[in-house]
C-alpha cells in the first residue's frame, strides 16, 4: 500500500520511465531510494477525486487541468511543478494549464493523475483549485467556479459547463449587465441564444468565446518555457591551495558555460563561483574554516566568451584570500540575457576616432575587478541649492552617441569651482590672509532632509595667489571653512 | 588632428624630398621642428608659446605644481569642452584626484558631466596604463603622487617610459599632475612645465619641450575664454585626418 501514496513528482522520472509504456503493468520501481519516485499504477484513484465524466463513444483529444487560485507569485514555481508532468504547460494570468491527455497512461489515468498533480502542489505548500476539461478555456472556466471535476468527454462537457455563471469567462461587467437584463445567468443559457443575434449584440469576440469553450473553435496555447540557468561543478583530483590552480580548474567549466551561452545566444552579466573549503570548526585556538569561499563577477554589459570570464576571474581571485585549500568549484549563472552580436571595429580603439561600443564596459570591469566596485564612478548633477547634494555619484554610463549633451546649466549665474573637497575642512590659512575677490552668497536650509545649512560663501585668493571658494557659518562660532579650490 | 610646425612653415605646399620626409611627426632631431599633433588651448597667447602651438594631443605631459588645485586644472577646460562634443563618446578619466570634480562646475563650463569617469584607487599607474591601453578614453588625468609622503614623488622614470610608449601607441594624450619636487628627476614627457599661480593669472615655465623652448610664461586668466561660451570660437577638431 506504500506504493499507493508516492507521487511522481520529478521530470527525471518521467523521462527515463516514458520508453517503456507499452504495456499497462505496474512499473517495477526501485524501493528505498530516496528521491526517486515513479508513477503510481494505474487502476488505483484516491478516493477522494470524483470519478472524471467519460463517455463510451467520445473522447477528446486533448485534455488541459487547469491550476487557479494561487498568489500570481506562486504561479511561476507552479508553472515549473507542472512541467514535470506535462511538456505542454502555459502560464496564464491567474493560472497554470497543462495539457495532460499524452500522460494518461504512464500516471494511471486521469483521476491518478489529477491527484498527484494536487498531492505534489500540497508539498510544495500550494493549494490550486483545479478542473479537467477537453479545451483550455471550459479548465479554467470550471475551475474559475471551483468545480473540482475531471470532464474527459467533449459530449459531457456542455452539460457540465451549462449550469456555471456567466461571469467565469471575465467578460467586461457591460456585457455581463447587458446578459443579466435579458435574464442569461449562466453559460448554458448563453449557448442556447441564437448565435447570429448573440455575435450582433455582444461582438464576434464573445462568440468566439463560446465557441472555444466547447471546442468548436481551437484555441492554441503559448507554450511555457522554463528560465535557464548554467549550474556545473567539479572536484579537482586535488586540493587547489593557490587562485592559478583554481583558475585552471575552472577553465574546463568556463568553456563549457561559453558553449552553453554560444548555443543560445545569450550572455549572462553575473557569474558565481563557489569555492567549497573542508569546514572545520574553531578549536584548539585555530581559526574556523568557512564552508565555501563565493565569488560572485558583475558585468557591465552581458559577457559571453570564456576569456573575458577567466581574465574577471583571475582579477577576482588575486584579491581574494582562500581560508583553506579547495575542493569543490562551482559554477552557476545569473539569468541569461540575449546577445546582440556587433562587428568588430577596423579601426584599434582611439586610432582614427575609432568606435568603443564594447570596449567601454570592458575597461569599467577590470577596474572594478581589481580596484573595487566604489573606486570606480562618473558623475551626475542633481538640481539641489546646497553645494554637496549639487551632484552625486553616478553608475559611469557613456550617453549613446545621438544624444545631446552638455548644456550649462546656468551659464555665467554663479561660479563654481572645479573642485570640491568632499568634507569642508577648516580654514589652513589665518582668516585675515585671505583677500576677497566675490561674495558673499548666502546658501541656506535643506530642513526636509535634516541636513540644514546656514553659510555665507566668499570667492578668495589665498596667499599664495589661488582662489579658493570659503564659506562662513552664519550660526555661532561663526567658523570659517574651506570648501572648494578653483582647480 | 591638426598639424602645427613649432616655427610657422607655411601650410600651403608641402616640402618635398628629405625635408618632407623629416616633417614626419613621428621623426624628433633634437631642436627640430617637425610638427606635432596638437589641440589649440583656446588661449592665443598660450598657443604661441608652446610647441607645435597647443597642447600635444599624443603623449604625456607633466604639470607640476606645489600642490594640487592651484588653478592649473582651467588650463585643461577648454579642451574637455571641445571633448565633450566628439562622437562617438569616449571617457575622460581622472584617476585619483586630490579631490571631488565638482560637476554643477564642470556643467557651468560646458563640459559633459556624464562623460566624466572617475578612478580611486593606490595604484593611478596602472589605472592609468588600463585607460589609455582601453582606448575608451580620449584623455586621461592623473596625479600619480596622491597619497605619497610629502616631497617624495612615487612615480619611476621607468613607469614615466612606459606610460610614453602606450600613449604613443594608442596616439591618446595623458596628463599628470605632479608636484614641484619632480621637476629634477627626468622624464620622458612630451611637455614638461610648472605652475605658479599668481593674482589673477599664472606663471608657466617650460621644464622641457621640443623644440627646447624654455622662456617663462605670463598667463592672465582675464584673456582666458570665459566660461559657458568656451569652445565656440575653437577650432573644430576633425574626426579623421591625422597623418
Amino acid at each position: 500500500m506504500a506504493r499507493r501514496e508516492r507521487v511522481a513528482s520529478t521530470r527525471r522520472a518521467f523521462t527515463a520511465r516514458g520508453t517503456a509504456l507499452g504495456t499497462a503493468q505496474p512499473l517495477a520501481l526501485p524501493v528505498g531510494v530516496p528521491g526517486v519516485r515513479g508513477p503510481s499504477p494505474p487502476g488505483a484513484p484516491p478516493p477522494d477525486l470524483p470519478p472524471p465524466l467519460e463517455s463510451l463513444f467520445d473522447t477528446a483529444p486533448e485534455s488541459w487541468l487547469a491550476l487557479q487560485g494561487v498568489a500570481v507569485a506562486d504561479l511561476e514555481r507552479l508553472a515549473q511543478l507542472a512541467i514535470g508532468f506535462s511538456p505542454r504547460v502555459s502560464l496564464e494570468p491567474d493560472a497554470v494549464l497543462l495539457e495532460v491527455r499524452g500522460s494518461f497512461r504512464l500516471f494511471g489515468g486521469a483521476r491518478a493523475l489529477c491527484a498527484q498533480v494536487l498531492a505534489r502542489c500540497r508539498e510544495a505548500g500550494l493549494a490550486p483549485r483545479w478542473s479537467l476539461a477537453p479545451t483550455p478555456l471550459a479548465a479554467l472556466a470550471l475551475s474559475r467556479a471551483g468545480r473540482g471535476v475531471a470532464v474527459l468527454a467533449r459530449d459531457r462537457l456542455v452539460g457540465a459547463l451549462a449550469p456555471l455563471p456567466i461571469a467565469v469567462l471575465g467578460w467586461p461587467p457591460a456585457a455581463l449587465a447587458r446578459l443579466e437584463s435579458i435574464g442569461v445567468r449562466t453559460l448554458g443559457a448563453a449557448q442556447r441564444l441564437p448565435r447570429a443575434g448573440f455575435a450582433r449584440r455582444f461582438g464576434p469576440a464573445a462568440m468566439a468565446d463560446l465557441d472555444r469553450l466547447t471546442g468548436l473553435c481551437p484555441e492554441p496555447r503559448r507554450a511555457h518555457v522554463p528560465r535557464e540557468r548554467f549550474r556545473a561543478r567539479c572536484d579537482p583530483a586535488f586540493e587547489a591551495d593557490t587562485a592559478a590552480v583554481v583558475l585552471r580548474e575552472v577553465e574546463p567549466l568556463l568553456v563549457e558555460f561559453e558553449e552553453f551561452l554560444r548555443s543560445r545566444q545569450c550572455g549572462v552579466d553575473l557569474l558565481m563561483l563557489r569555492l567549497s573549503h573542508r569546514a572545520r570548526d574553531a578549536q584548539h585556538g585555530r581559526a574556523a574554516i568557512p564552508p565555501h569561499t563565493q565569488l560572485d563577477l558583475r558585468l557591465a554589459a552581458s559577457e559571453h566568451r570564456a576569456a573575458a570570464f577567466a581574465a574577471l576571474l583571475t582579477e577576482h581571485l588575486a584579491r581574494t584570500v582562500l581560508p583553506a585549500p579547495v575542493i569543490r568549484l562551482e559554477l552557476r549563472s545569473g539569468r541569461l540575457r540575449p546577445v546582440v552580436a556587433g562587428s568588430a571595429a577596423l579601426w584599434r580603439p582611439g586610432e582614427h576616432g575609432g568606435g568603443l561600443a564594447r570596449e567601454s564596459p570592458a575597461l569599467i570591469e577590470r577596474l572594478r575587478a581589481r580596484l573595487g566596485h566604489d573606486a570606480v564612478y562618473g558623475l551626475c548633477l542633481v538640481p539641489q541649492h546646497r553645494p554637496e547634494a549639487a551632484w552625486r555619484v553616478a553608475e559611469p554610463a557613456l550617453p549613446s552617441a545621438s544624444r545631446v549633451t552638455a548644456t550649462p546649466a546656468h551659464p555665467g549665474s554663479v561660479r563654481r569651482p572645479l573642485w570640491l573637497l568632499r568634507e569642508p575642512a577648516p580654514l589652513p590659512w589665518p582668516f585675515t590672509a585671505l583677500q576677497r575677490l566675490e561674495g558673499p552668497e548666502r546658501l541656506e536650509t535643506g530642513w526636509w532632509d535634516g541636513l540644514d545649512i546656514a553659510r555665507d560663501y566668499y570667492i578668495a585668493c589665498e596667499p599664495s595667489g589661488a582662489e579658493v571658494w570659503v564659506y562662513r557659518e552664519r550660526l555661532a562660532p561663526h567658523a570659517w571653512w574651506l570648501h572648494g579650490v578653483f582647480g | 588632428m591638426r598639424m602645427n610646425s613649432a616655427d610657422g612653415i607655411p601650410q600651403g605646399t608641402p616640402p618635398t624630398g628629405l625635408d618632407g620626409l623629416l616633417m614626419h611627426p613621428a621623426i624628433w632631431r633634437g631642436r627640430s621642428l617637425a610638427p606635432i599633433d596638437t589641440h589649440a588651448t583656446g588661449c592665443a597667447r598660450l598657443d604661441e608659446a608652446l610647441p607645435g602651438r597647443g597642447w600635444p594631443a599624443t603623449g604625456l605631459t607633466e604639470i607640476l605644481t606645489r600642490r594640487p588645485g592651484l588653478g592649473e586644472l582651467r588650463l585643461l577646460v577648454p579642451w574637455l569642452v571641445a571633448l565633450g562634443r566628439t562622437q562617438p563618446p569616449r571617457w575622460v578619466s581622472w584617476i585619483s584626484p586630490p579631490f571631488e570634480p565638482y560637476a554643477p562646475a564642470l556643467v557651468a563650463e560646458g563640459v559633459p558631466a556624464e562623460r566624466q569617469l572617475v578612478i580611486r584607487t593606490d595604484r593611478p599607474l596602472w589605472a592609468l596604463e588600463q585607460t589609455l591601453d582601453s582606448g575608451a578614453c580620449c584623455l586621461a588625468l592623473a596625479w600619480p603622487d596622491a597619497g605619497a609622503p610629502q616631497g617624495r614623488s612615487r612615480v619611476r622614470p621607468r613607469d614615466l617610459r612606459r606610460l610614453q610608449l602606450i600613449t604613443q601607441r594608442h596616439r591618446a594624450p595623458a596628463f599628470l599632475f605632479r608636484p614641484l619636487e619632480a621637476a629634477g628627476e627626468a622624464s620622458p614627457a612630451e611637455l614638461r612645465m610648472s605652475f605658479e599661480p599668481q593674482p589673477s593669472g599664472a606663471r608657466l615655465q617650460l621644464l622641457k619641450s621640443r623644440g627646447g623652448r624654455r622662456e617663462p610664461f605670463e598667463l592672465r586668466w582675464d584673456e582666458w575664454p570665459r566660461s559657458g561660451s568656451r569652445g565656440d570660437d575653437m577650432r573644430q577638431e576633425p574626426t579623421h585626418g591625422a597623418p
